[in-house]
């Protein structure tokens, strides 16, 4: 397996022979020299090939000295051998794709593709949100500890900007930043190894930084633990966004980004899934009674960290900022900017459960509110409303 | 009425391919840019702020008309000849065909040229005995005074270009802003090339550590930044890190330059 994985790094130095910045670079060098007229085309050609042959035979060189002491180690009593391939079931929020049901590591192909796009940000302003997939959050990635995710980013021939992604669930330069640098209309190709079950962020890491996460590029990525989550009967995504807009909140058309209110901190809106009442009313949860309810929830900030709470509720269990450490029986829960956690709850009542923000004016006039819609039969002898 | 429909199909072929020939290129400028000191976007040993003599700058993008000269006379950069290496497979193609932009593409004939690659770009100056600019000449050129713009400021301006999906017809080249040495729409237009689009991400001899490391960035990079609130500038730097020689994207373009 070991060998599989060199090989394919080497053939991947192979193929990216002609095009990484190294090389380009060194055609910078090259071209005034050699290129100064176009003729001269067939001797750059040249040397590409011999580059080329260069290349591929160092890659065999590396991979003959590298396979033996790779079989010598094995990362972090994960079972390096991967057992096929599968695509991953990527979902818009608030949908979760279906637990995994295998149970040893596979190759999981992850295709993600940035697109900019007006949308609306609440029911008369507009925003023009920069996104993985098409919608704020970007789509939820689900994988299991020890898959080799192999990753590509695709950004819209339709976008004015570069984008690339940070996935907080990478071991490596940049969680990805460093191998996605895309520009308009093209792809960029990385593998990672599932190292940490857990919950992770997503996020483009494009400078400026703050700007790109602010319009809305920000996602989760679970990774399973081997053997997989307790089984429950319902998952839900929401992610909590902040966002600065020239208008106040709610001011009609289509609002621009405002810098000075995001240096200072100081958002219009605060939101679950990049809208006002993306989930609440015709659009909220549903849960019946009886039933165990689990959120992923994360925040893309760029600024606040969320004070998560169920109005009508208590977290029966809290995966503490989306790692192992299991809290229960939590009013209110922490969600760092750039963090995640998993919370659960067993549906008791018929109600409609209030999430919010609880620092409060965020929920009361920036709209972080999202909502759970639990019907089934009333159960007196755990809350009833008394009349006169 | 075959041999009608025969002759109206020729005649409107004929017409067709008229409307091409008899579109006029615009004549061109090159205006000068007085010599100064560019700081560049990032600090570090090797970026110190550097003296730029002065150059002559086309005064606006290279349009599809002009362009298009150029393909006739250098058959190679034709978009079906072209060598991959070279262009991919985006190379010119809003374009209707090797040497025809289209009836129908009547409106881009004097809109800027994309779809560009950085090799093509650089043909096309070296045919024009021209050069492509530098990153120090092109953001030197481009922070000359606006003229006539209605935004409150330059980078409000730039960022709300910047915010815009790209339009389904590219507007016409002079249809922005000037500037105060005499430049059109460098920005709120399209991107574009300069010669050394991507030398600020490492030094040429990569294995010292004093190479500017931009790609890792998240919060990293904006250490080195000279001003951290101009997004306009990362969002640019960032544009340019992302290239590779061959790209034809569709908001890229370019424009000429002379030393002087």
């Amino acid at each position: 397996m070991q060998l599989i994985m060199f090989y394919n790094r080497c053939s991947a130095e192979f193929c990216g022979a002609f095009s990484d910045e190294k090389t380009t670079q060194d055609f910078l060098n090259i071209k005034p020299k050699t290129m100064s007229n176009i003729s001269k085309e067939t001797l750059v050609l040249k040397r590409m090939i011999f580059a080329a042959i260069l290349f591929s035979s160092l890659s065999i060189f590396f991979l003959s000295c590298k396979t033996n002491s790779a079989n010598a180690t094995s990362d972090n009593k994960i079972d390096t051998v991967l057992t096929g391939t599968v695509t991953a079931e990527l979902t818009e929020a608030p949908n979760v794709p279906k637990p995994l049901t295998y149970t040893s590591p596979k190759r999981v192909m992850v295709h993600l593709e940035t697109i900019e796009k007006v949308m609306p940000i609440s029911d008369s302003s507009e925003y023009t949100f920069w996104t993985f997939g098409g919608h704020v959050p970007g789509n939820f990635i689900r994988v299991r500890q020890g898959d080799l995710v192999d990753f590509t980013l695709t950004n819209s021939p339709d976008s004015k900007n570069s984008h690339s992604i940070d996935l907080h669930a990478v071991i490596g330069p940049g969680g990805g930043a460093d191998a996605t640098a895309t520009a308009p209309g093209q792809s960029t190709h990385f593998q990672f190894r599932a190292l940490h079950s857990g919950l992770y962020v997503y996020h483009c890491a494009t400078g400026p930084v703050p700007l790109h996460i602010a319009n809305g590029m920000y996602g989760l990525i679970l990774v399973e633990p081997q053997g997989g989550l307790p089984k429950v009967d319902r998952e839900y995504y929401l992610m909590q966004g902040d966002f600065y807009t020239t208008g106040k909140y709610d001011a009609k058309g289509l609002q621009a980004f405002d810098e000075d209110k995001a240096l200072a901190e100081n958002p219009d809106y605060v939101l679950f899934n990049g809208r006002v009442r993306s989930t609440t009313g015709p659009n909220a949860l549903t849960a019946k009674v009886g039933e165990t309810v689990r959120l992923y929830v994360g925040n893309g900030g760029p600024n606040l960290v969320s004070s998560f709470h169920p109005i009508g509720q208590i977290f029966t269990k809290v995966y503490m900022e989306g790692g192992h450490e299991i809290n229960t029986d939590v009013q209110t829960t922490l969600i760092p900017a750039g963090g995640a956690s998993i919370v659960e709850m067993k549906m008791q009542v018929p109600e409609t459960i209030n999430l919010v923000d609880h620092s409060i004016f965020r929920a009361f006039n920036k709209g972080a509110i999202a909502q759970i819609k639990v019907t089934g039969d009333e159960n007196p002898s755990l809350y009833q409303k008394i009349k006169k | 009425m075959k041999y009608f429909l025969t002759i109206f199909f020729v005649t409107v072929f004929f017409w067709a391919s008229d409307a091409q020939k008899k579109a006029v290129v615009l004549s061109k400028e090159m205006v000068t840019v007085p010599a100064g000191n560019y700081q560049p976007f990032f600090i570090s040993e090797t970026n110190k702020p550097v003296q730029v003599k002065a150059f002559r700058m086309d005064e606006h993008a290279v349009t599809n008309l002009e362009f298009l000269e150029f393909v006739k006379a250098n058959p190679q950069w034709q978009r079906s000849k072209v060598n991959r290496l070279f262009a991919d497979t985006n190379y010119l193609r809003q374009w209707k065909s090797d040497l025809s932009i289209g009836e129908s593409n009547k409106k881009i004939y004097n809109s800027p040229v994309v779809n560009v690659s950085w090799f093509a770009a650089q043909a096309y100056c070296q045919w024009k005995k021209k050069k492509l600019p530098t990153i120090a000449q092109w953001e030197f050129a481009a922070k000359g005074a606006p003229k006539n713009l209605k935004s409150p400021s330059l980078t409000e301006y730039i960022l709300s270009w910047n915010a815009k999906p790209n339009p389904p017809f590219l507007p016409n080249v002079k249809s922005t802003y000037q500037n105060a040495y005499g430049l059109y729409d460098m920005y709120g237009l399209i991107w574009e090339w300069t010669s050394d689009f991507n030398s600020f991400i490492g030094s040429q001899d990569s294995r010292g550590n004093n190479e500017v490391d931009f790609k890792n960035f998240c919060a990293g990079g904006a250490i080195n930044v000279a001003d951290k609130t101009d997004y306009a500038g990362f969002l640019r730097f960032s544009f340019r890190s992302s290239l590779k020689g061959n790209y034809c994207i569709r908001n890229l373009g370019f424009r000429c330059a002379i030393d002087l």
